[in-house]
């Protein structure tokens, strides 16, 4: 393992772990009420958000990380070391529901008062909790903020069927991936059912978001043995930079407009709206990530100096570590929407919030940092094989 | 001696002061205040603002689930519309508003615009207050349907001659720890931007109420509750009253309710 990892150590690509940061504190930002931070996240500038940054590199790495590892030991031992991580992730799944039911059973009190009797009434599964128990152990339940751990989970299960199908029919899968995403783009029953029923679907729409991971693996995939030649493409760039300009362009006028009516907007978003799901992961915000993606990749070089800079180390380390700080930062979005609902303060409130978070997160991450380094693992901490292989150190 | 009369002029003057205050406040200040910032980018309604101006009978519907009922506080006649149309009425004294509630409980914006046909446009409103989004959020209903749904409704309205107003969810800390209501919330943000229709952010405004202390949303159950569910459709009532009236002109709104400010 040791001598086998070697080579990743060099081509280590820290763009992957530094984005991966950026997204999961973006995430974490997102997520708390109300928050004047939000307002700078990736969603000010992009139809995406930063969900789709970090399915995307999260695809990459594990195409990556498990394509090498299904090459080297086999199909049995890569699909072991993704389903050890599909657990941990599970676990924490199930963790943030407890925290979620701690909530509710301490707040039920206050909802059960007829001010908010139509909520309480609508919220059946106070009156049901055996069924709500199981639903969530099998992810069909999905309380506020616990949407996108079952997506992880669901498209990290089939990634191992889904690797041997690239080393045997890459074209076939790539073609059904796709497929399967513009079929929801034209017809959205086709989803996951969710708990509550009866109408209610997973909030991000696995049979179109694989699409993204998907594609993320395979690039990663293909990465392994060398970069994937048109990417280069100079026509290809300037594509995508276009792309990405008028997105920009477009979502940052509206931002604008959103914090200021009388700034006129430029495109209306009647027109837009359609192509915007986030549910379905609409082909805006698809084309969007990927171009952004594209021109961040071919403008930031690999060994961009600012990477090695004391200012990058905050978002490498949890980006190394995503697992954890993205179990960590859903269940601080979670702890902060309470502190935010309970005690309110306004922007000063949330800035502490915030910081506060994203604080925790760093500082999370550098203990786990330095506790791979002080255990020695082989390749471990600060150049070791991608943070998919956590799940191997265990 | 002059010492005990001070004393006792000062607690009689206390006295007097602190028998006044509400009656102060009342006329003054009202205890729920909705700063101008949750107003001052809303269109105005121009034909509600028209016809309150003018000699015409201006007729109101209220769309809604139980919040708009009023059920928390007893009933119809303690429910916001109930309140707007009293709001109304004091500040135009000569004028006959009618305020009609076609509120049903648990009812969802698909449910609501299904009524529009036979229920709502042959009143012939001037003025729709549609509340709506409680349903969507707590059952998870997609964003992109409720969407459509609400702009389908808007279309159908607006196409009938009545003004528009969207009327968000209710805020609190329990059910705003258990529900997403954030992308419902967006969602009527942008419809009502992109319509140019106005907005009742109640979520921003009873958020707002229960951070300055204004409203305690967390008093309890049974007499205490009602109270306060009938004292916060009153805030909502008269904070609506502001907003419809928007459009009109100071000078006539000073003339109509005769000197009310």
């Amino acid at each position: 393992m040791a001598v086998a990892s070697y080579p990743s150590a060099v081509e280590r690509d820290l763009r992957l772990d530094f984005f991966r940061g950026l997204a999961l504190f973006c995430i974490f930002l997102d997520h708390l009420p109300n928050n004047i931070l939000a307002e700078f996240t990736f969603q000010s500038v992009m139809f995406a958000d930063a969900a789709e940054v970090f399915i995307l590199i999260s695809g990459y790495t594990a195409g990556m990380v498990y394509g090498r590892a299904m090459e080297r030991q086999g199909f049995v031992a890569a699909g072991i070391r993704v389903y050890h991580r599909l657990w941990q992730l599970y676990v924490a799944h199930i963790f943030l529901f407890m925290i979620f039911l701690a909530t509710v059973a301490y707040t039920q009190g206050a909802l059960n008062k007829s001010l908010y009797a139509e909520e309480f009434g609508a919220t059946n599964f106070l009156s049901e909790p055996g069924l709500a128990l199981v639903q969530a152990l099998m992810l069909q339940f999905q309380p506020a903020f616990m949407d996108i751990l079952p997506l992880y989970i669901v498209l990290l299960a089939v990634l191992p069927l889904v690797l041997a199908g690239f080393r045997s029919w890459p074209r076939v899968m790539a073609l059904v991936s796709f497929a399967l995403w513009l079929a929801v783009q034209f017809d959205n029953r086709i989803a996951l059912a969710a708990y509550p029923g009866p109408d209610r679907v997973w909030f991000l729409n696995p049979f179109a978001w694989q699409a993204l991971f998907l594609l993320g693996a395979w690039f990663g995939w293909r990465n392994i043995h060398g970069e994937v030649s048109w990417l280069t493409r100079r026509w290809l760039f300037w594509l995508a930079a276009a792309l990405a300009l008028t997105g920009l362009l477009i979502r940052f006028n509206w931002t604008l407009h959103d914090f200021y009516d009388p700034i006129p907007v430029l495109v209306s978003g009647k027109l837009l709206w359609p192509f915007l799901s986030k549910t379905d992961l609409g082909i805006l915000r698809l084309v969007n990530v990927l171009a952004v993606a594209l021109v961040v990749a071919s403008l930031i070089p690999l060994q961009a100096r600012f990477l090695a800079s004391s200012a990058a180390w905050p978002f490498l380390i949890c980006g190394r570590n995503s697992l954890y700080i993205f179990c960590l930062g859903i269940l601080l979005s979670v702890l902060g929407h309470l502190v935010l609902n309970e005690f309110f303060g306004g922007v000063a409130m949330q800035l502490a919030v915030s910081v506060a978070g994203v604080v925790i997160m760093i500082t999370v991450a550098a203990l786990l940092e330095w506790f791979v380094a002080a255990q020695g693992t082989p390749g471990g901490g600060a150049v070791g094989a991608p943070t998919a292989s956590k799940g191997a150190r265990g | 001696m002059i010492r005990v009369f001070l004393r006792y002029s000062i607690v009689l003057i206390a006295a007097i002061a602190v028998g006044l205050l509400p009656a102060v406040i009342g006329a003054e200040e009202r205890e729920c205040p909705v700063p101008e910032r949750f107003y001052t980018f809303e269109p105005p309604l121009t034909k509600t603002a028209k016809a309150l101006a003018s000699r015409r009978e201006v007729v109101i519907v209220a769309l809604g689930g139980a919040s708009t009922m009023g059920v928390a506080a007893g009933g119809l006649e303690f429910a916001w519309p109930a309140r707007l149309a009293s709001a109304l009425a004091e500040k135009f004294p000569s004028k006959r508003a009618k305020v009609i509630n076609l509120a049903v409980g648990r009812q969802t914006a698909k449910r609501a615009v299904e009524r529009l046909e036979h229920d709502v446009l042959p009143l012939k409103p001037t003025l729709v207050i549609w509340e709506t989004g409680t349903m969507e959020a707590v059952r998870g209903a997609d964003v992109e349907e409720f969407r459509q749904t609400m702009q389908t409704g808007i279309n159908k309205l607006r196409a009938a001659g009545a003004d528009v107003l969207l009327m968000n969810m209710q805020f609190s800390r329990a059910s705003d720890a258990v529900i997403h209501f954030e992308p419902y919330l967006t969602a009527m943000r942008e419809l009502a931007d992109i319509n140019d229709v106005p907005l009742f952010r109640r979520h921003a405004i009873m958020r707002h109420w229960a951070e300055s202390g204004a409203l305690d949303l967390r008093a309890g159950d049974g007499e205490k509750g009602r109270e306060l569910a009938a004292n916060l459709y009153d805030c909502i009532g008269r904070a609506m009253a502001d907003l419809v009236t928007r459009g009109i002109p100071a000078a006539k709104r000073a003339n109509r309710a005769g000197g009310d400010r």
